[in-house]
C-alpha cells in the first residue's frame, strides 16, 4: 500500500506534470493568459444548434442544456429578430458586439495582463475591453455601456468576471438572441492546458429570461501569428458606400495600382535632449513604469498644430511645432493649399473623426480624450478611450511587409536608456492630423519619444517624415500627464448625432456648385 | 438637491466658458453670425459621446419649438461627477449658442444658466474634469 502510494507520488512529480501544472504563469503566480486567441465554433452565428442557413453555416451550439430558456414574450422576439437579422443585426451597423458576443466572433483577439489590470484587443472595430483585477468599485456606477463594466476577481486559478452596466442594444449572435439592460455576465477563465483557456459565461437577466444559462467553449491559442490586425467595420462600410470618398493624394494606392517610389527627406532640426527624472517608479525588468490613466496637455494641437488665435469654437492654440523652430509646418505648397481647403464649412464632413474613425498616429494622443498605458511582459499597449487600441511590441520584430496599410499603423518599440521609442510605419494616409485639417498621408513614417520627465509626466515627442506632403521632417511636443482614473467608453459612431449635419452642409455645398457651373 | 451637488462639483472642477472640445469641425456645421439666447424646459437629456444633447422646448409667439442643444461628451460630464437624473424633465434653462448654418432649431451651446443665475455648464474640457 505504501509503496503504491508512493510509486504515485514518484509518478505525478516526476513522470508527467499534468496539464493544468504545464501552463505558464506570470510573475506573480497567476496562470498567464497573455497570446493571441480565437474560439474554433460556430457561436457567432447562433449559440443553439443550427442547421445551415444563407450565409450561416450550421454549428453546434454552445448552451449547456441546448436551450436558452425566453419568456414567452421574449422568444416571440427572438424569432422576430432572426426574420429580420440582415438589417437588425447591431453588428449590421457595425455597432460594438458587447460581452459575451465579442469573445466569441470570428476575429483572432488578444490578451494583455499585468496584476492590476488584464486587457483585451479585438481586430473588430478595435473594441477593447479591460478588466480590472485591483479589487476597486467602479467609479461611475450606473451608466450602462455597449461593452458593459468588467471586474474580475481570482478564484484558485480561475479568473472570475462580473460584466455588469450593460445596455440592451446588443445581441448575443447573428441569430437574433438578446437580452435587456437588465443583464449580467459572469465569465470564468480557466486554462486547460498551455494553448487552451476554457470560456464560460452565466447570463441572468430576469426580464427575458426564466433562468440563468450558461455557455461554455474551449479558447484556441493562434501560434503562428505574432500580432493582430485591424477590421474598422464602419470605416470599411462607408468606404463601400461612398459615403468616406477616397483622396488618391493621400491615400495608400489601390490595390492594382503601383505605389510611388517615396523620395527621401533631407535631416531635420536636432532636439534638445531632455533629462530623464531620476526617481521614477520601475517595472521589474528596471524599465520606467509607464502604466497609468493619461491625459495629454494638447494644448489645441486637435485644432491645429500650427499656433493660432481663432476662437470661434474652434479654440485657440498654442502651437506644439518645436522643429521647425518657427512652429510652422513645412508643407509643401499643394498640401498647404488643401490644409486651407480642409477649414471650409464644406469640407468637415472629410475629417475622418467626425465619422468616428479612427485618428491615427498621432493624433490619437492628442484628441481631448484620455488613454490608458499597459506594461505588460514584451509590450507596451495603449488603449485610446475613443475606442482603439495600438499594440508596442518591444521584442525588435520587423515592420508589416509595405502593402498592409492600418488606420493606427504598425507600430514596434524600444527603449534607448529610460526613453520609450516607437517606430510606426503602414499607414493607410486616411486621417487627418486634427479638426482644421493638418495633412498626413500613407508614406507618414513616425517616430515617438514618449520621455519620463517627471514621476507623474512623460514629454511626448513625434516626429514625423512624410515626403507626399511635407519638405522636410517636423517635430510635436506635448506633455502627457498620469492621473488617476479610469477608462469609461466612448460610442462615438453609435451615438453619432452630427455626421448628417456635416453632410447636409457639404451635399448644400455641392448642389450650389453644380448650380453654378 | 442633487441638480445642485452636481453644479457645487461642476463649478469647482469645470469648465471653460466658449469653447467645446469636439470630435468634429463644429465651424463647419454652425454659423458664427447666428448666435442665439433662448430659454426653455429641458424635455431630454442624452448622455452621449463625443457629444451630449439637451433638448428644450422654446416658446415663440404661443408656438413650441423642440430646439436640439450639443453639448460636450458624457465621459467628461460624468467624470465631473454628473448622474443620469441630474437633470430633470422641466427643468427651465437659458441658453446661448450658435445655431446651426442650415436654420434648423439645433445649436452649439457656449453656455446654460438656469433661471436665477446659477451656471450649469458651458462645455466640458477633458484636461480639466477630475475623476470624482
Amino acid at each position: 500500500m505504501l509503496r503504491a502510494q508512493s510509486a504515485l507520488l514518484l509518478v505525478v512529480l516526476f513522470a508527467g506534470l499534468t496539464p493544468a501544472q504545464q501552463i505558464q504563469r506570470t510573475a506573480d503566480g497567476k496562470p498567464n493568459f497573455q497570446g493571441i486567441w480565437q474560439v474554433r465554433n460556430r457561436a457567432a452565428y447562433d449559440l443553439q444548434d443550427h442547421a445551415a442557413r444563407h450565409g450561416m453555416p450550421a454549428g453546434k451550439g454552445v448552451v449547456e442544456g441546448g436551450v436558452i430558456p425566453y419568456q414567452p414574450w421574449a422568444a416571440a422576439k427572438k424569432l422576430e429578430n432572426f426574420a429580420n437579422r440582415q438589417t437588425a443585426d447591431p453588428l449590421a451597423k457595425c455597432f460594438f458586439p458587447g460581452v459575451p458576443r465579442i469573445m466569441y466572433m470570428e476575429f483572432p483577439f488578444q490578451i494583455f495582463q499585468t496584476p492590476d489590470q488584464i486587457a483585451m484587443t479585438f481586430e473588430w472595430s478595435q473594441v477593447y475591453r479591460v478588466i480590472h483585477t485591483n479589487g476597486k468599485a467602479q467609479p461611475h456606477d450606473g451608466f450602462e455601456s455597449w461593452m458593459g463594466d468588467s471586474r474580475g476577481r481570482w478564484e484558485g486559478d480561475t479568473l472570475v468576471v462580473d460584466v455588469t452596466d450593460h445596455n440592451d442594444k446588443t445581441w448575443f449572435d447573428m441569430a437574433g438572441n438578446f437580452h435587456s439592460d437588465a443583464l449580467h455576465v459572469t465569465e470564468r477563465y480557466r486554462m486547460l492546458d498551455a494553448d487552451t483557456i476554457q470560456y464560460e459565461a452565466t447570463i441572468e437577466d430576469p426580464k427575458v429570461f426564466t433562468r440563468p444559462w450558461k455557455i461554455s467553449m474551449p479558447l484556441a491559442r493562434h501560434k503562428n501569428i505574432d500580432r493582430i490586425l485591424e477590421y474598422q467595420c464602419q470605416a470599411e462600410a462607408e468606404e463601400a458606400s461612398g459615403d468616406f470618398e477616397r483622396d488618391l493624394r493621400t491615400w495608400y494606392p489601390a490595390p492594382g495600382s503601383t505605389p510611388p517610389v517615396i523620395p527621401a527627406l533631407p535631416a531635420g532640426g536636432t532636439l534638445p535632449a531632455l533629462q530623464t527624472a531620476t526617481n521614477l517608479r520601475r517595472t521589474a525588468d528596471g524599465k520606467p513604469d509607464l502604466a497609468g490613466f493619461y491625459q495629454s496637455n494638447g494644448g489645441g494641437a486637435n485644432y491645429g498644430l500650427e499656433r493660432h488665435d481663432r476662437d470661434f469654437l474652434t479654440p485657440g492654440t498654442r502651437g506644439v511645432v518645436i522643429d521647425p523652430p518657427d512652429g510652422t509646418l513645412p508643407y509643401q505648397p499643394w498640401a498647404r493649399a488643401e490644409r486651407i481647403n480642409r477649414e471650409l464649412p464644406h469640407r468637415g464632413y472629410d475629417d475622418p473623426t467626425a465619422h468616428c474613425f479612427v485618428a491615427g498616429v498621432p493624433r490619437s494622443i492628442y484628441v481631448p480624450s484620455p488613454f490608458q498605458i499597459l506594461q505588460p511582459p514584451g509590450y507596451v499597449v495603449i488603449l485610446h478611450e475613443r475606442m482603439s487600441w495600438r499594440i508596442i511590441p518591444l521584442d525588435g520584430r520587423a515592420h508589416l511587409p509595405d502593402n498592409l496599410r492600418l488606420w493606427q499603423g504598425d507600430s514596434v518599440g524600444h527603449w534607448e536608456g529610460d526613453t520609450l521609442v516607437v517606430d510606426t510605419t503602414n499607414m493607410n494616409g486616411k486621417t487627418w492630423m486634427n479638426e482644421v485639417g493638418d495633412v498626413v498621408s500613407y508614406a507618414e513614417h513616425v517616430v515617438e519619444r514618449f520621455i519620463p520627465t517627471a514621476t507623474e509626466r512623460i514629454t511626448y515627442r513625434a516626429t514625423v517624415t512624410d515626403p507626399i506632403v511635407y519638405t522636410r521632417p517636423w517635430t510635436i511636443e506635448i506633455p502627457l500627464n498620469r492621473q488617476a482614473g479610469e477608462l469609461l467608453e466612448v460610442a462615438c459612431h453609435e451615438d453619432n448625432g452630427d455626421l448628417h449635419h456635416l453632410k447636409d452642409v457639404r451635399d448644400e455645398y455641392r448642389a450650389q456648385q453644380k448650380k453654378e457651373n | 438637491m442633487r441638480i445642485r451637488n452636481a453644479i457645487g462639483i461642476l463649478s469647482m472642477t469645470v469648465l471653460l466658458a466658449g469653447t467645446i472640445l469636439a470630435h468634429h469641425s463644429f465651424t463647419a456645421e454652425y454659423d458664427p453670425n447666428k448666435k442665439i439666447k433662448l430659454t426653455g424646459k429641458v424635455t431630454e437629456m442624452k448622455w452621449s459621446n463625443p457629444h451630449s444633447w439637451i433638448y428644450i422646448d422654446v416658446e415663440t409667439d404661443g408656438k413650441t419649438v423642440n430646439w436640439a442643444l450639443e453639448t460636450g461628451a458624457a465621459n467628461s460630464l460624468i467624470r465631473a461627477g454628473w448622474k443620469r437624473d441630474d437633470l430633470p424633465k422641466g427643468t427651465v434653462l437659458v441658453v446661448d449658442g450658435w445655431q446651426a448654418r442650415n436654420g434648423s432649431p439645433t445649436a452649439n451651446v457656449s453656455s446654460v444658466t438656469f433661471t436665477d443665475g446659477r451656471r450649469l455648464f458651458a462645455a466640458s474640457s477633458n484636461t480639466k474634469a477630475k475623476e470624482k
